[in-house]
């Protein structure tokens, strides 16, 4: 049986897909989402609010659906957040590109990505679109970030260059994340109890080693209880175990501890060994000899001050009865991962039974605090307070909750948190590239080869614009003189015979609206656009970066002054700057990185941020494909905090909050968030660069072919590329 | 190889409270809770339709653990009672019907989700903030020196599963056993940190339920002609103990991964044997007077040691070994030579006991916080419901004595929490909303139907046609009996409050529980000496039931807050 869907098919039917889960994961995005509940196949149930455990739980049969879960769980994997934004995300981007092939059903769409679509459609090619997304993804995105988001970046960390960490922007960011992940009335619970933990953990020096640590080992960090309610967990200071002593010895003072990874009584024969049994006396005193071996090796431990014994496997009865005697207490049957995290934590080397006995020290022994059964609901555990060697402190997690599926959910998302916080204190590496200037800075993006008259188009709209322009705050008097002597240069600009035949008919309608300048209308307009110029101007201060690249910013936003005042002219100009484009500049592959502990405020702010640069990023953009690109990426963005704002009316509602953003920007104020906490910087981009990856690879997919095979075959295959 | 199958897709149902069928679900099941809760509750009989066992029970933990429940909301609310059960033993009953009567209550009601969810956590806070404080006017604190107030509270848990089937006499009797099962595990000289000993239930089933006793020490069962073949000790001094955990039946232990060749003529039994018999002589040249092992000593040892006056008895099991390790202050032995001086363990004396057709092996300790409570019934299920109340009231009891504080019960506490409520919602609301985003008016809504669900709870103690009342003063509950006159004179009519601490002789107002009322302040901080006074009152454990209030409240907003159902159906 073959089935097989068209190129375009493939975003619809993707979009479909993408639809469904969208419906199901947004009743559970935010602050405001709710639980859903999972069965197990044995009759287990489990709360979840985790996106990634929904998409699994769902068990999908679309090989579409199942290709974006796997996406979904892969990015899971890395950063432990984002899922449900995943689905929501990529359908909205989804939905822009379904819009684009048929734009004529859809009113909605604005209008110059109809023109980009009807492009598109001549040269119709999701191929094409899929490479240009993964351009965007791979040389533009970051160049957004570094240059123009990267100035709201607020830093988590108190003192950047120590990494300290206050708690209260540590509570902030828990809470917003566990508001997405618990039920509601335990977020602000669980968020105090993992920050509780982390500082309890952290020493002053520890660093990202401890996230590490604490996200390869949670399921040994902590604890599940049944039958108490949820406030009754907490955080004890040492490692608990899940095991109960063999033998027991109360102890204190000088305890020592050894780890064992093998029965301490010696056996007749070890494997691939044979022992030839030739007389009766020969087993006795060979047993003999293993019981006063056994006794002497205990007694030597005793000696030693060893009073605890850890064993990964199971040990005889008689190592049993001879700890129990000389007061040493064995704990048996701890799983590797136990084993490895104790001797990570004290960094430990198993003991071996030495052959021959000296009365030397044995070296394999660590100091331990305290070591005690410890009795929660009268099941009973093993307590110990180990001295940590690493920055790690000890501490163990106690999770109550009325039922398993619950203290499920809350585990989850404590070690989702420490995933977050582990990409949150990594710096991250961004590079892209510009295609503004070139490091002689001969060439400008406006300058040509074939120098013959000066072009006074450009000019006397220029001339306009720096009317307003002057009259800016008088603060920024320096830089506008400066801007001043770039807008001469940019005058004297020069361009080819073949570039005037082209632009002179363009750029009169676009000279029409200077005239009336003068009235209200337009002031405003204008002072929206003046303080944008400001806002372009600052970053390159900043950066201290050449006169060139200012003046090419600075051609840039006279040009682009010209679109917004003309939108009609726009979609016709395209081409010529694509030419241009081709022309004149040349490319710089540009890294920078973002410091760890980058976050924002929550409540879809890095969202509408993006989508407000990208917005202008693509006004100025000189290809086609960019330009759409930036356009649909910038929309999709939105769709996010609509989610978010969904439950919210008046005030709050989506449309204020965001013209309430937009304008902040535009007027270069802080932005004001009505939602208090923060969100990892690092987080949203990963999540961004992993959707455009995931809709890239839906996008290179054509046919989707079934075959009647074995079933784990067909998994394999569908989430190849069948081509 | 294991067969691969492909997984079935998963079926996916939003909004699940709002559809018929999880709606009549749910209220099978409140049926079911509230027919059994209380007193006068209605039994349960459960069985699967082939025959076999049948089990007969009001109990939650019986109940809930023979019920097959399938559908996922179902099962949330009823495993989340099992966990709370399992860990407090009390009040499964209420938790159940409290969960269920807010779900159905604020479903009623047109409001949110989250301002709902938000707002029971709000009066749930209140709630346990109340009953915490030292005003609260509905629990009293337990004097351990007495044991009155104790023994009130075992009379409670016993008369409130009537599938026990006991009289009156019987009540009295069984309450006190458990009394005195419970003190014996109370170290004597117990200094700081406290360590409750264990008490054993011994089933004793056919009996009479007034057969039942408690015994200090352990009781190991045996056939009687095992019984005979003992010799008697007559020893004045204590006697010593050796308890072996490893087995003593000459097996060849664990040899190790590699092989093992023995030579034709070698026989490893016979040196095994010989082993065996050497630590005989070991223990005879120690001194000791019983030998006991958790797994089987070999026929030859045994008669050795019976030879040399040894009491030898295998086959004790796991369960019994941490019981006797503590009694007998043994270390349990796992080595068949050397064995340390230490080791050895003693109990005062040992005796043969019979009790009804059983015989027992009895050791008696020399400072005991081991018992055994030999317990009688009629049958089977009543037996089985006997033994979980006594373990209840013995938990109660254990629980009580980390928190000494008891709730008033039959109901009171309830009604004068509700009226609490009531009078806090009206009078200050400001203090339980404070910076919250909910109106005035979604708090009322909510405090109604929050304290309607309290008192529907104790109406659901009223099996037989009964009225129930309240009082205006204290906030405590009346009950009338269904065939008495029309609101005649209310002191003839009701004698006695729900819990026994007030009488209608007072100069008090009544009205029914399920009229509206205006909002009234119930009487706070009890008065020392009206519960000296009183004898017999109906108790609750408080840690037991402010649990209950918690995980109810808990779950029912877990449920609440439901937006989709996944459920797996591989």
């Amino acid at each position: 049986m073959l089935s097989s869907m068209v190129a375009a098919g493939s975003v619809k039917a993707a979009l479909q897909v993408a639809e469904v889960l969208e419906a199901i994961v947004s009743c559970c995005v935010g602050p405001e989402g709710r639980q859903v509940l999972c069965t197990k196949p044995t009759g287990e149930v489990l709360l979840s609010r985790n996106g990634g455990r929904l998409l699994e739980a769902l068990h999908l049969e679309h090989p579409i659906a199942r290709m974006i879960v796997d996406c979904v769980s892969s990015h899971l994997k890395k950063t432990g957040d984002g899922a449900k934004t995943f689905i929501i995300f990529l359908c909205h981007l989804l939905r822009g590109l379904h819009a684009i092939t048929d734009s004529e059903k859809d009113p909605l769409m604005c209008e110059n990505i109809q023109t980009h679509g009807r492009h598109w459609k001549n040269c119709s090619q999701w191929k094409c679109i899929s490479q240009a997304l993964l351009t965007f993804q791979t040389q533009i995105l970051d160049g957004i970030m570094d240059q123009y988001l990267s100035r709201h970046f607020l830093s988590i960390f108190s003192s950047a260059k120590e990494k300290t960490l206050c708690r209260s922007s540590l509570e902030l960011l828990l809470e917003a994340y566990f508001c997405g992940r618990v039920g509601r009335n335990n977020h602000k619970f669980i968020s105090q109890l993992m920050c509780d933990y982390f500082f309890k953990c952290m020493t002053c020096e520890s660093g990202i080693g401890v996230f590490e640590l604490v996200d390869d080992y949670f399921v040994e960090l902590n604890v599940g209880v049944t039958g108490l309610p949820v406030s009754d967990s907490r955080i004890i200071a040492g490692l608990v175990l899940q095991k109960d002593f063999s033998v027991y010895c109360p102890a204190d003072g000088d305890i020592r501890m050894v780890i064992v990874t093998e029965t301490v009584q010696p056996l007749f024969s070890t494997s691939g060994s044979e022992f030839i049994l030739n007389s009766e006396a020969q087993f006795q005193t060979s047993q003999f000899w293993i019981m006063e071996k056994t006794q002497a090796i205990m007694k030597h431990l005793h000696s030693q001050n060893v009073k605890l014994l850890i064993s990964s496997v199971k040990q005889p009865d008689l190592v049993i009865y001879y700890a129990g005697v000389n007061g040493i207490s064995v704990v048996e049957c701890l799983s590797s991962e136990e084993v490895s995290l104790i001797r990570r934590i004290i960094g430990l080397s198993p003991f071996v039974p030495p052959q021959a006995f000296s009365q030397c020290e044995i070296p394999n022994t660590a100091l331990v605090k305290f070591c005690k059964p410890l009795i929660l609901r009268s099941k009973r555990y093993v307590h110990l307070g180990l001295i940590s060697t690493c920055a790690f402190i000890p501490h163990s997690i106690v999770l109550c909750g009325p039922l398993q599926g619950l203290i499920e959910q809350h585990e989850d998302a404590l070690h989702g948190a420490f995933k977050m916080l582990r990409q949150l204190f990594k710096d991250l590496d961004l590079s892209y590239i510009t295609q503004t200037n070139d490091q002689n800075g001969t060439s400008s993006l406006f300058i040509y080869k074939n120098s013959g008259e000066s072009y006074q188009a450009p000019d006397t709209g220029n001339g306009s614009i720096q009317r307003p322009y002057q009259d800016t705050v008088v603060e920024n008097k320096d830089e506008l003189e400066k801007t001043q002597t770039y807008l001469k240069v940019h005058s004297n600009l020069v361009i080819s015979d073949v570039e005037l035949e082209t632009y002179i008919p363009y750029s009169t309608p676009t000279l029409t609206p200077t005239d009336t300048f003068q009235t209200v209308e337009t002031l405003t307009c204008l002072s929206l656009e003046r303080n944008r110029l400001t806002d372009y101007y600052e970053p390159l201060l900043k950066n201290n970066s050449t006169a060139y690249s200012t003046r090419g910013n600075r051609i840039e936003i006279s040009y682009e002054n010209l679109q917004v005042t003309n939108i009609t002219g726009k979609g016709s100009m395209l081409p010529v700057s694509c030419k241009l484009q081709n022309m004149g500049t040349s490319q710089s592959y540009l890294s920078s990185s973002m410091p760890a502990g980058c976050v924002l405020p929550v409540g879809g702010n890095f969202e509408i941020l993006l989508h407000y640069y990208l917005l202008n990023y693509a006004k100025k953009c000189h290809q086609p494909e960019e330009t759409m690109v930036s356009m649909i990426i910038a929309n999709a963005l939105l769709g996010i905090p609509k989610v978010l704002y969904k439950s919210k009316t008046g005030k709050y509602s989506f449309p204020h909050t965001y013209i309430r953003a937009v304008h902040a920007l535009q007027t270069n104020q802080p932005l004001v968030s009505s939602q208090t906490g923060l969100e990892s910087v690092t987080g949203k981009y990963q999540l961004l660069t992993s959707v455009l990856q995931c809709l890239t690879k839906i996008l290179t997919i054509d046919v989707v072919i079934t075959v009647k095979r074995d079933p784990q075959k067909v998994h394999n295959q569908d989430s190849e590329d069948e081509l | 190889m294991s067969r691969l199958e492909a997984k079935k897709p998963s079926l996916c149902k939003s909004e699940p409270l709002t559809t018929e069928r999880v709606r009549t679900t749910l209220s099978v099941f409140k049926r079911i809770v509230t027919s059994c809760y209380g007193p006068s509750g209605r039994l349960k009989q459960l069985h699967n339709g082939f025959g076999g066992y049948v089990c007969t029970t009001s109990q939650s933990s019986a109940l809930l653990s023979h019920l097959l429940v399938t559908h996922p909301i179902l099962k949330i609310l009823t495993t989340s009672i099992q966990n709370h059960v399992s860990s407090f033993s009390d009040c499964g009953l209420f938790t159940a019907i409290l969960c269920c009567n807010l779900i159905e209550n604020v479903q009623r009601l047109d409001l949110t989700p989250t301002t709902v969810i938000r707002l029971n956590k709000h009066l749930l806070s209140l709630c346990i903030s109340y009953l915490k404080s030292e005003t609260c006017g509905c629990r009293i604190p337990v004097d351990f020196g007495s044991t009155q107030i104790l023994l009130c509270f075992v009379r409670s848990v016993l008369t409130s599963k009537p599938a026990c089937m006991l009289t009156r006499k019987e009540t009295e009797h069984v309450s006190a056993l458990i009394l005195r099962a419970f003190l014996l595990t109370i170290p004597e000289n117990a200094e700081g940190h406290i360590i409750l000993g264990k008490s054993l239930i011994v089933p004793l089933k056919g009996q009479r339920v007034i057969d039942s006793t408690v015994l200090p020490g352990i009781l190991i069962e045996m056939s009687e002609v095992q019984l005979m073949r003992l010799l008697p000790i007559k020893k004045s001094t204590a006697l010593k103990v050796a308890l072996f955990c490893t087995t003593l039946s000459g097996d060849i232990s664990d040899t190790g991964e590699g092989t093992v060749v023995v030579s034709y003529g070698v026989s490893l039994e016979n040196a095994a044997l010989d082993q065996l018999l050497n630590l005989g002589r070991q223990l005879i040249s120690d001194h000791v007077d019983l030998v006991l092992c958790q797994k089987v000593i070999h026929p030859s040892l045994k008669q050795f040691l019976n030879m040399h006056r040894i009491i030898a008895i295998d086959r004790i099991g796991v369960t019994l070994m941490e019981p006797l390790t503590k009694m007998t202050g043994t270390q349990p032995i796992g080595s068949l030579g050397s064995i340390s001086p230490n080791s050895y363990g003693s109990v005062k004396d040992v005796c043969t006991a019979k009790f009804g057709s059983k015989h027992f092996f009895h050791l008696i300790p020399n400072e005991a916080t081991i018992c055994s409570l030999l317990l009688c019934n009629r049958n089977d299920t009543a037996w089985d419901e006997l033994k979980l109340t006594c373990q209840t009231a013995l938990h109660v009891l254990q629980l009580t004595l980390k928190e000494p504080w008891a709730l008033l019960g039959g109901g009171c506490t309830e009604t004068h929490l509700a009226a609490y409520i009531r009078h806090k919602t009206h009078n200050d609301p400001e203090s339980i909303l404070k910076d919250d985003e909910c109106t005035q008016t979604e708090l009322q809504l909510i405090a109604e139907a929050f304290c309607s669900a309290l008192e529907s709870v104790v109406g659901s103690l009223e099996h037989d046609g009964g009225e129930i009342l309240t009082d205006m003063k204290y906030g405590h509950l009346w009950s009338v009996q269904a065939d008495s006159p029309c609101v005649a004179n209310w002191p003839d009519l009701l004698s006695q409050c729900g819990c026994g601490l007030y009488n209608s002789q007072e100069e008090l107002n009544w009205s029914f529980l399920r009229s509206t009322r205006r909002p009234f302040v119930p009487q706070t901080c009890l008065p020392h000496e009206a519960v000296g006074s009183a004898s017999n009152l109906t108790l609750d454990c408080l840690t037991a039931k402010l649990s209950g209030l918690q995980v109810a409240v808990e779950t029912a907003n877990l449920i609440l807050d439901l937006s989709y159902v996944i459920e797996d159906k591989n």
